[in-house]
This record gives structure tokens, C-alpha cells and sequence, in this order.
């Protein structure tokens, strides 16, 4: 759906903002930009659209190149979400929702339709905030109303620029999980920008760690983790690392190093599904006293939170050794 | 003093002008307005886009504001002559500035994020400027229209010097002829037009920013409506075109005299008398009113029209001086007086002529006189005190109050400091009165027609004799001011009318009867 190949952006002469970028994001797959700021992932995700050209190499969106493509009639086609929003305030929350359609040219009743269907989607009642100015809304509400602007002509892309970036935590991590929920995402290319780790690692199935306008790794979470391209990449990740590593492995990840299970253990009072990750198996095992069973739908094993650490580091010592991870 | 008669009277009985100088007020504010708006406005979006023109153009319209506004309408007149077309450029230009720094101000203060938004949702400039930039700054852009509205109904006021109509036809006239009631049916007028437009405007900046896409198209109609009045047809209509100082339109012995003495009907416009002379020479204006004694009349050569019926006073020249510096400084009055008798009509006119045409130096014109007459002596260069020397703006008053400073200096330990360009002869008689300046040059006809506003009777009967007028002035200013009036200087500057002379030759126009037989034949 979105394909870069070896893209450059120049903002001053000797140095590249972007440099020798390339990735390929499949539909139905959310790609994470991850960086700190000025590490290019904001100008990555405006060449897309073409709000910032680029100065070198190829962009292929929906197959075609994008700079073939009328950049009107390209960014129609894409939903864009803005960090601060950019709702416009002389229009109201129909309105501003109903800007793309209205540029498509969409005939007034099917516009009104569609803006019901996500108003409601994004928990904003129509009857009440339709007639709202976007200044009357709360922060989470106004980031709602971006996104549902952005979803509004259905496009098949989807590019968000940090767009939980300016809510306060408690907000961001709702929104965040409302957003997660949203079944229409169904099959779309999603590329998302963001500095949080944990939003990055939350939300994205690959993510693409960037630092001075290089991608420094493409992968998936486990993959950035266990087996980081270079000192960089593992640096990143050090501050938070134990964490990540429990939040991104799964169960099953771990079952060959789990001990083998005695058949007199079977069917403890406490069972967890197989798929949860190591975080939240680790924070059930503290909670009770001795053994509970894992449900790997084919067989069941036992374990308890001094079994469950030794498959951890015996997890990431074969990892380290092979450099691979069980998830390839 | 006659009382002047209640403002309520003078309205009523100025109502029919007061209207027309509105309604022209009103058109000059608006047109050039509209002008500077269909000007400004896209001006304004374009250097939002052309970032490197930004400085230039915002340098431009910001130098145009610091021309004064006199100037301006002076630069005018070569380019484009007298009345309504240098007054409108001048006033559009006066409006640029804040139209165009606010509409560029208020489209570049729209947030970076909803313009990045609205292009990035696939607006195009077009879309963006139209849905989004225009709506978002026009509280800002309002503003702008907002202040230059202000400008132009206070700018306005000096088309009058140019004869372009408005309020400062009586604004002008009313300081002329010491006329309060008359500058307050000017200023009044223009001073609530423009809190009108203030506050007309501020409540359209005001409404929802929803409602302001609807200001984007109501604002042109009302410009445009505004703008109409000026094409009001004047009131009447004749073969030649005079135009008059506002303070001889105002005047018993002008343009009032003009008509009841001598029935001329004449299609009027008011100007400044700076440029009176000029436009005559150039053909804008046909008949104007001069003063005798004008360097320009010989410069331009123009003709004076014969008084037959005696309506212009004479005005004899002499120093007013207030009597408390006469009593400090016995030794003034001796060196004032050096100046009587020694001027009289054809020498003024040769100095003015030098001063006016030739563009030489007041004080230099002052002293190659005074040398030639022997009266010259260096500047003693002691101060004992210092003797303030007013003069009205015309060459005369430069010339006199040079020679007065001179004489002080070089026949007193006083020393002489002139305070020229005083306006009209009310700024000139307040400043004496209120011990500003302790003397200025002053026509006897002014006296007792402008200061002491004379009634008919005593007019009628001191009018036709010199020496009655001085004496008359004379005791009547020593006991109502304290004022004394020395010794005429000899030369008569009295109001004429003036024609080119080839015209007056083609016309057989030799006197104001026979102009006035010509416009009614």
C-alpha cells in the first residue's frame, strides 16, 4: 500500500533531515515511526502526503508513484491526524468531520449519515456535540473529532503524527485504547509517529526506529528488543527494558523453557491463557501463593514466578546466543 | 465684539452645506477606502505567499504613512492636478498601510496547525485561502479596515486644501476667520463620523467568527454604497470655475460680499492658497481669490479684477504688538517703527515674488531689503530678552517677521526669535493674546472684520477710508486686548480676484461686474 524506496530530504545542504529511507507498510498493518525529535519520523510521514517533497528516491502510494499523483486528489485519499489537532475553529464538529467528504463532493445526505456513524463511534453523541465549536470540547473530545475527521472518506491510509501527544496520561491512554478498538481500522495501512515507547510498542505491529534522519531498525517489538541492530537500538530501549521485554513476550513465547509439568499438577484453581504476555502472567504469580496452570490450548502446563523468571533469562540467553528470536 | 451667533443657529443655517460637506466626507472616506481595500487586501495575501516581498512592500505602505499629510496632497498636484483625484490617491494611500499589515499579519497569525490540517485533508491554496485563511484573520484583517477608516475620516479633513470638499471646508474656514461656531460644524461632524465607523466596524469585528464568512461579501456592498455619495451632483453649475480660500469663502468682504453686493454666482471650490495660484495657471480653476500684493500673481500672470463696488476693505500692514512688551522694552517701539513707510504694494509684491517663485530665503529676501534701505545694522548679540515674532503662513508674514527680528537684534539688546507659520490669523491672534508671541504683522481689514467682527453699520462707514480702519482698530484693540497697533508699513494687502490674463483679455473681463455680467449673459 505504502512503499519508500532509499528516500532523502535535504533541509540545508550538507545534511539529510531523511536519509536512504525505505519500507514497505502492508494493509491492515500499523507501522510505528519511533524517535526522538528531529530524528526525521515527522518528515517520513509529511512526504507521504506530500506536504514536504522529497528531494531524492521514490514514494509508491496505493501502487502508483506519489509524485505522479495530483497532491490534492493524493491527500483525499489519506486521513491525516495532527499532534495539536488542527481542528478548524470557525467550523463546527459536523463540520470539521465533514471536510473531506465535502471535498469529494459527496452529496449532502450521505455526508450527514457518515458523520453520525463515527460521532458515535467516537463516543460523541451527535445531538450533543454537532453544533459544537471545537473549542467548546475537552482535549481527548477534540482529538476524537481528529481522528474522525481523518476516518471520515474511509481512505484506505491512514498517517498520524503524534496524535496522542498532546493529552495528559490518563486521557491519552483512553483515547489510545478506544482507538485500538475502532473496527475501522479494519484493513488499513496505518503509519503512526510518536516518541512514546510504550504507545510504539502498544500499538504497532513493526515498529521503525529512527535517529538523525536514518532508520536505525525495522522490526517488530521483540525483534528491537532481543536482537538490536546496532548500540543505538539497544541503548533506546535501556531505561525501560525489563519492562518492554515482560510487555512484549508472550507465554508461548516462552513455553520451551518453562520446566516440564508433573501430571499430578494439572488443573491448578488459577489457569492463564497462553497469549497473555510475561507482564501480566508475572503479575498474577505475585498475587498468589504457589502453583498455577498456563492454558496452551494443546496441553497445560504449571508454573510459578521463580519458574517463570528462569524461562525469562533463559529465554534471552538462547536468544542472545543465536541472535534470532522464536517469533521469525 | 458683535456676540457670534448660538452653534445651533449657524447649523441651521449652514444645514444645506453641512450636508453636502458630510456626504462628500463620507464618499472621499469610502472611496478611497474601497480602493485601498481592493488594493490591500489581495496585496496583503500575496506577500503572505511571497515571503521576500513581505519587507519591501510592508516598507513601502509604512514610509507612505510618515509623509505628512499636507505634503502629501502637495505632491499630489503636479501628478494629478486639484480636487477629487489627488485627495482620493492621497487617502488610499494613508489606508494602505493597515490593510495591508494586517491582512498579512492576521493570515500568518492563523495556527500552523489547521492551515497544515486543512492542506493536508487535500484543500487547495485556493480552498485554503477562501474556507480557511480569509475567515481565520478577518478579525485581524477588520481591524486593519478599522484604522484606516479612522485615518481617512480624520485625513479627509485636509482635501479641503485642495478642493476636494468635506468637513474641512468648514474646519479650515472656521480657523481662517476666528469662527468657532463654524470649525465646530466642521470637526464635530468629523469627529462623530468617525467614532460611527469605529463602532459600526468594531461590532462587525465582534460578531461570531461563524458569521464573519458573511462579512467577506457584505463588506464590499457598503464600501461601495458609502463610496456613491461623492458622486452627488454639485449643486449648480456655471461657465467658469472659481476656487477660494476657505477663508474668503466665509468672509463678508469674500465670497458673502461677492454675492450680495455684487449678485456672482459662481461654481465654487475651496483650496488651499498654496496651490490656488497654480491651479489657476494650469487652467483647473478659472477665477481665484488673491491677495494684491502676491509674488505669485506676478509669477503666473494673473490679472486682478477691478473692485468696482468697493466690497474689499483696505488691509494696511502693521506690527501688532501687545502693549505689556511696549512697556517693558521702551526701546522696541522706536526699532519697529524703522519698517513704516518703507514698503509699499509694488516692492511687497517684488519680495513675495522672490520668496514665492524665485524660492529664495525669507531672512535673505529680509536683509538684502533692509541693506538696500540702509537699515541694516549686525546683531548686537546681547540678551536682555527676548521678543517673540509671530506671522500667519504666507510669504508676507515670512518676510516682515525676518525684517522685525532683524531690526530687534541690530536696534535693541533684545533679541528678536521668529515664530513663523502660525496658520491662520485666529492661531496668530490666540497666541498674541495668550502671551505666546508679542507681536505679529496684521491687516487692518482683518482687525476689524475678523477679530473685532465689526457690525454692517460701522463697517459701511469706516470701509472706504484708510485711516478711519486704522484708528478704529487701533483704539478698539488697545482697549479690548491690550494690543497695540504701530505704524502702518505702507503697502495695502488686500483680497482681488484674480484671472489669467489672457483669459480676462479673450473675456473682456475687466471687473467683478463684468465677470459677473459674463456668467449671467
Amino acid at each position: 500500500m505504502i512503499k519508500l524506496e532509499h528516500v532523502y530530504k535535504y533541509f540545508s545542504q550538507n545534511k539529510a533531515a531523511v536519509a536512504d529511507i525505505s519500507f514497505e507498510v502492508r494493509p491492515g498493518e500499523i507501522l510505528v515511526l519511533l524517535g526522538t525529535s528531529g530524528s526525521g519520523k515527522t518528515t517520513t510521514l509529511r512526504m507521504i502526503n506530500r506536504l514536504i517533497e522529497p528531494d531524492k528516491g521514490d514514494i509508491y502510494v496505493n501502487g502508483k508513484l506519489s509524485r505522479d499523483q495530483s497532491p490534492e486528489l493524493l491527500r483525499r485519499g489519506i486521513g491525516y491526524v495532527l499532534q495539536d489537532n488542527g481542528l478548524f475553529p470557525h467550523y463546527t464538529v459536523a463540520e470539521n468531520i465533514a471536510v473531506v467528504p465535502k471535498l469529494l463532493e459527496w452529496d449532502e445526505d450521505r455526508i450527514t449519515e457518515r458523520t453520525k456513524i463515527l460521532m458515535e463511534k467516537l463516543h460523541l453523541p451527535p445531538a450533543e456535540y454537532s453544533n459544537s465549536f471545537p473549542s467548546q470540547l475537552s482535549g481527548g473530545q477534540q482529538q476524537r473529532v481528529g481522528l474522525a475527521r481523518a476516518l471520515a472518506a474511509d481512505p484506505p491510509i491512514l498517517l498520524m503524527d503524534e496524535p496522542f501527544g498532546a493529552l495528559d496520561p490518563v486521557t491519552r491512554a483512553s483515547v489510545r485504547n478506544e482507538f485500538k478498538a475502532l473496527d475501522e481500522l479494519n484493513n488499513k495501512t496505518v503509519i503512526l509517529v510518536t516518541h512514546d515507547v510504550t504507545e510504539a510498542f502498544e500499538l504497532g505491529d513493526r515498529i521503525g526506529l529512527m535517529d538523525q534522519g536514518v532508520l536505525q531498525q525495522l522490526g517488530t517489538p521483540a525483534e528491537l528488543l532481543f536482537t538490536p541492530a546496532n548500540d543505538f537500538v539497544k541503548a533506546f530501549f535501556k531505561d525501560q527494558h525489563l519492562l518492554l521485554e515482560l510487555k512484549s513476550l508472550s507465554l508461548a513465547d516462552l513455553k520451551p523453557y518453562l520446566p516440564p509439568t508433573a501430571e499430578t499438577d494439572h488443573y491448578q484453581p488459577h489457569v492463564l491463557p497462553g497469549k497473555i504476555s510475561a507482564w501480566d502472567a508475572l503479575q498474577q504469580t505475585m498475587g498468589i501463593e504457589g502453583v498455577l496452570s498456563v492454558d496452551f490450548r494443546t496441553e497445560v502446563y504449571t508454573m510459578d514466578s521463580k519458574s517463570l523468571m528462569t524461562a525469562i533469562s533463559l529465554y534471552k540467553q538462547t536468544v542472545q546466543a543465536h541472535g534470532t528470536t522464536t517469533k521469525l | 465684539m458683535e456676540p457670534q451667533q448660538s452653534f445651533s443657529d449657524f447649523l441651521q443655517q449652514e444645514s444645506g452645506k453641512l450636508l453636502e460637506q458630510t456626504l462628500q466626507h463620507i464618499g472621499l472616506t469610502f472611496i478611497s477606502l474601497l480602493i485601498a481595500v481592493l488594493i490591500g487586501l489581495p496585496l496583503g495575501i500575496l506577500i503572505t505567499r511571497r515571503k521576500k516581498f513581505a519587507g519591501l512592500v510592508l516598507g513601502i505602505a509604512g514610509i507612505l504613512q510618515t509623509i505628512p499629510s499636507i505634503a502629501l496632497l502637495g505632491f499630489m498636484i503636479p501628478l494629478l492636478g486639484i480636487g477629487a483625484k489627488p485627495a482620493i490617491v492621497a487617502l488610499f494611500l494613508y489606508a494602505l498601510l493597515p490593510i495591508i499589515r494586517n491582512t498579512y499579519t492576521g493570515i500568518n497569525e492563523v495556527n500552523p496547525s489547521v492551515t497544515d490540517a486543512a492542506t493536508g485533508m487535500g484543500m487547495s491554496r485556493k480552498q485554503l485561502l477562501y474556507k480557511i485563511q480569509l475567515p481565520l484573520a478577518m478579525p485581524v484583517i477588520l481591524a486593519g479596515i478599522r484604522t484606516a477608516t479612522v485615518i481617512n475620516v480624520g485625513v479627509a479633513t485636509l482635501a479641503a486644501y485642495i478642493a476636494a470638499g468635506g468637513l474641512g471646508e468648514f474646519i479650515f474656514g472656521g480657523i481662517a476667520l476666528n469662527n468657532t461656531n463654524m470649525i465646530l460644524a466642521g470637526a464635530i461632524p468629523a469627529a462623530l463620523l468617525a467614532i460611527l465607523f469605529d463602532g459600526l466596524l468594531s461590532l462587525l469585528q465582534r460578531v461570531q467568527l461563524r458569521k464573519a464568512r458573511k462579512a467577506v461579501y457584505v463588506l464590499p456592498v457598503v464600501l461601495l454604497l458609502l463610496s456613491s455619495f461623492y458622486l452627488l451632483p454639485p449643486a449648480y453649475g456655471s461657465k467658469l470655475l472659481a476656487g477660494f480660500t476657505p477663508e474668503f469663502m466665509g468672509r463678508r468682504d469674500g465670497d458673502l460680499g461677492l454675492r450680495s453686493v455684487y449678485g456672482l454666482h459662481i461654481r465654487t471650490v475651496v483650496i488651499n492658497d498654496m496651490i490656488m495660484y497654480k491651479a489657476a495657471y494650469e487652467k483647473k480653476i478659472d477665477v481665484i481669490s488673491g491677495s494684491s500684493t502676491d509674488g505669485r500673481a506676478k509669477a503666473f500672470d494673473l490679472v486682478v479684477l477691478d473692485d468696482d463696488k468697493h466690497i474689499f476693505p483696505p488691509y494696511y500692514a502693521a506690527p501688532i504688538v501687545r502693549q505689556s512688551a511696549l512697556d517693558k522694552y521702551p526701546e522696541l517701539e522706536p526699532a519697529l517703527n524703522k519698517l513704516s513707510g518703507t514698503i509699499n504694494d509694488s516692492i511687497m509684491t517684488e519680495l513675495n515674488y522672490r520668496v514665492d517663485h524665485l524660492k529664495q530665503d525669507p531672512a535673505r529676501v529680509a536683509k538684502d531689503f533692509l541693506v538696500a534701505h540702509q537699515l541694516w545694522k549686525p546683531a548686537r548679540g546681547r540678551a536682555k530678552g527676548t521678543i517673540r515674532i509671530g506671522s500667519k503662513i504666507f510669504g508676507d508674514g515670512y518676510i516682515l517677521a525676518n525684517m522685525y527680528k532683524m531690526l530687534v537684534d541690530g536696534y535693541t539688546d533684545l533679541q528678536g526669535l521668529t515664530k513663523t507659520g502660525l496658520g491662520g490669523t485666529k492661531i496668530c491672534f490666540d497666541a498674541l493674546v495668550n502671551d505666546q508671541i508679542d507681536l505679529y504683522p496684521e491687516y487692518t481689514g482683518t482687525g476689524l472684520l475678523v477679530i473685532l467682527q465689526a457690525k454692517q453699520p460701522t463697517i459701511d462707514s469706516l470701509i472706504q477710508d484708510k485711516q478711519k480702519v486704522y484708528d478704529h482698530v487701533s483704539r478698539a484693540f488697545q482697549q479690548q486686548y491690550g494690543i497695540k497697533w504701530l505704524k502702518p508699513i505702507g503697502f495695502n494687502n488686500t483680497y482681488a480676484l484674480m484671472m489669467r490674463r489672457q483669459q480676462a483679455a479673450t473675456l473682456k473681463i475687466r471687473s467683478i461686474s463684468d465677470l459677473k455680467e459674463y456668467l449671467t449673459r
